[in-house]
């Protein structure tokens, strides 16, 4: 009996807490990387997966407060390629390296809020609805720039800077580790605190939870979901022109990988689609976890297909394990 | 809502079949729309020739549309991701086990075809009713692992469709075999459209706790939606490995995003319980239709790129109509 009441206290205890679940398994991954793959703790290796843990990482900020409120946003993928090669024609224009980066943050913004203004009332439809604003996005930033593009690739010379920030060479302050994953590391620290430690931050949660009590206390659901969105275009535009300092040249289709990932790396950290659960540092964790498991599968020899095939087996029982909905009995 | 949608829905509400047809009219005057424009610019699209293949391509299109169909109908927010890969996956399978073993008849091309499908809907089904698991996740899941295990079955485009099926890639005339095969599946579809259990679909998506409360069995209900959208994307990847008559990993992935957006285009909601059938048909040809009008001008190398934007506004244009 005794014994029993421990394990409900311990379940209770862990309820909610989906973070712990996901950081288990980052824990495991990485001891069963570093005992059987050659390399794998070595510091180049720590340092690749920090850095496309990072791009990953930035680009699904946005995802996990889209999902927080129950929506979802697949135009990420697309505004990132389109942030890629407007950044890299705007450069090749002659412009202010700052100059571009600001105009194509503001224009992500724009995109972010149109997304969210016209899901805000269809949020069921949110899916269908950012991904046609996706393709508006990437055919008009791809009509823009077509005078220099050859198949989606736009050549350009990239500033010093921009290639320091995201390159595998790249240092910050001379320690050897490129300036992009202290920035996520920045914003990381920035982000769980506002959304765990204030107010903004917690309506976040409120509006997910339950909305009509969230709006009897106040909060407008209108500006939340639009801010989500907005930061979501913000995000993706900001990891688009991250992703040029990696590639050296822009290409259209730089963020495709992201269409899905970011809400792989959502769902695996522990926040549910179903909004009002989860948070942002479990989503730190979730995209690490999908980058040790790719250096993993990578290490053991499996192709880039079978990855793919692993991640989709992966995701259904993290899900089972917190995100179930009720029986439909239950429901009544 | 404006003064407009009210007086709008008064109209509608006289007519109870208005009310339930209602999605169609934005994929009916867009068709009528695209024919006019298309009798001025592309007129040989209307000739024996254009007719015949035309119907090839649009055949997987419309079957893969009309396979998320009752998926979307039944509602949770079910939109199929996974239809993609699965047409991929049963043309690849299709060409490098069957075909590529020997194993040609159509007997049993036709019902490997069905019998992949089914399986995988009602594995997805039996996943998403009893794990209780947001669909979306499901289909994503789906969607992941087929790609892998589509491109570990074969690595690259190869291999040929059953020696029968050579020649119905070509489409030159409109009787063509895949027109039959449509229009079949078609004629399926509107008969099972005017069955209790199409009912009881839209019942279940529109309110599953009412259709609950009610007396009907929506376990069944949702395992029958996803047998119906199997048959029907077993359907789509026969037509499909007789338009390349060979097998391709990556290429049916396309479908996808293609599909959604056509069954979103004829007036299907993923949130369930609206839409239906026709609208998915309408929406395809539509799709279709708007890549070939924007074929006629000359983009130059971002032609692929303009119909990808103009499909973009469609949708947004069809959205802001439903808002408004």
């Amino acid at each position: 009996m005794k014994k029993n009441n421990l394990f409900i206290y311990i379940k209770e205890k862990i309820q909610g807490q989906n973070i712990l679940l996901a950081l288990l398994l980052l824990i495991v991954l990485v001891s069963i990387g570093a005992l059987i793959v050659p390399g794998f703790s070595s510091s180049i290796s720590i340092r690749s997966m920090l850095l496309l843990a990072a791009f990953l990482g930035l680009a699904s900020l946005g995802q996990t407060l889209c999902a927080l409120l129950g929506g979802i946003d697949l135009s990420i993928p697309y505004i990132i390629g389109s942030a890629n090669i407007l950044l890299a024609s705007l450069l090749n224009m002659g412009l202010l390296p700052i100059l571009a980066i600001i105009i194509i943050l503001v224009c992500g913004i724009i995109v972010g809020l149109i997304n969210g203004l016209l899901s805000y009332r269809l949020q069921g439809q949110s899916i269908v609805v950012t991904l046609g604003v996706g393709f508006i996005v990437v055919g008009i930033s791809q009509i823009f720039t077509s005078s220099g593009v050859y198949g989606g690739n736009v050549l350009t010379q990239v500033p010093q800077w921009i290639r320091n920030m995201s390159s595998f060479g790249g240092s910050t302050f001379g320690f050897p580790l490129p300036p992009v994953v202290f920035v996520w590391l920045f914003i990381s620290i920035i982000m769980v605190t506002i959304m765990s430690r204030t107010l903004f931050g917690r309506s976040f949660y409120a509006v997910g939870g339950n909305k009509r009590a969230s709006s009897r206390i106040l909060i407008s659901e209108f500006k939340i979901w639009n801010l989500a969105y907005a930061m979501s275009g913000f995000m993706s535009a900001m990891t688009g022109m991250i992703l040029l300092g990696f590639s050296g040249g822009g290409y259209v289709g730089v963020g495709d990988p992201y269409l899905f990932t970011t809400i792989a790396a959502v769902v695996i950290g522990g926040t549910s689609l179903l909004g009002g659960q989860g948070g942002y540092g479990s989503t730190v964790v979730g995209a690490l976890v999908l980058t040790v498991l790719t250096s993993l599968l990578v290490g053991l020899g499996l192709s880039y297909a079978m990855q793919q095939s692993v991640f989709g087996l992966l995701i259904i029982p993290m899900v089972a394990l917190y995100a179930r909905s009720p029986h439909i009995r239950d429901q009544i | 809502m404006n003064y407009l949608s009210l007086k709008l829905n008064k109209f509608y509400s006289y007519n109870p079949r208005f009310e339930r047809e209602k999605h169609l009219l934005v994929p009916i005057v867009l068709i009528i729309l695209l024919f006019t424009v298309i009798a001025f610019r592309a007129p040989q699209l209307f000739s024996n020739n254009g007719i015949g293949g035309a119907i090839i391509i649009i055949a997987p299109l419309i079957l893969a549309a009309l396979a998320l169909t009752p998926i979307a109908l039944v509602g949770r927010g079910g939109v199929d991701l996974s239809v993609g890969p699965l047409i991929g996956f049963i043309n690849v399978s299709l060409v490098s086990w069957l075909v590529g073993n020997g194993y040609t008849s159509p007997f049993l091309v036709v019902s490997y075809v069905l019998g992949a499908g089914i399986l995988y809907q009602v594995i997805v089904a039996a996943i998403i009713i009893y794990v209780r698991v947001s669909p979306i996740i499901v289909t994503l899941s789906g969607y992941l692992v087929l790609t892998g295990v589509n491109l570990t079955i074969m690595n690259r485009p190869s291999g040929f469709s059953p020696e029968w099926m050579f020649n119905w890639g070509y489409g030159g005339e409109i009787l063509s075999p895949i027109f039959f095969i449509l229009s079949f599946m078609i004629i399926i579809w509107f008969l099972f459209s005017r069955t209790v259990f199409y009912q009881q679909i839209l019942l279940t998506g529109a309110d599953e706790r009412m259709a609950f409360a009610s007396g009907i069995n929506t376990v069944a209900t949702r395992f029958g939606a996803h047998i119906m959208a199997g048959i029907f994307a077993g359907m789509a990847a026969f037509t499909y490995t007789a338009l390349i008559s060979s097998g391709d990993p990556t290429q049916g992935n396309t479908y996808t995003l293609a599909a959604i957006t056509a069954m979103v285009l004829g007036g299907t909601s993923p949130a369930g319980g609206i839409g239906g059938g026709l609208g998915s048909i309408l929406g395809s040809i539509n799709m279709y239709m708007i890549s070939y009008v924007l074929a006629t001008f000359n983009f130059g190398n971002v032609s692929g790129f303009v119909t990808q934007a103009s499909t973009g506004v469609y949708l947004q244009f069809h959205y802001l109509l439903i808002v408004l």
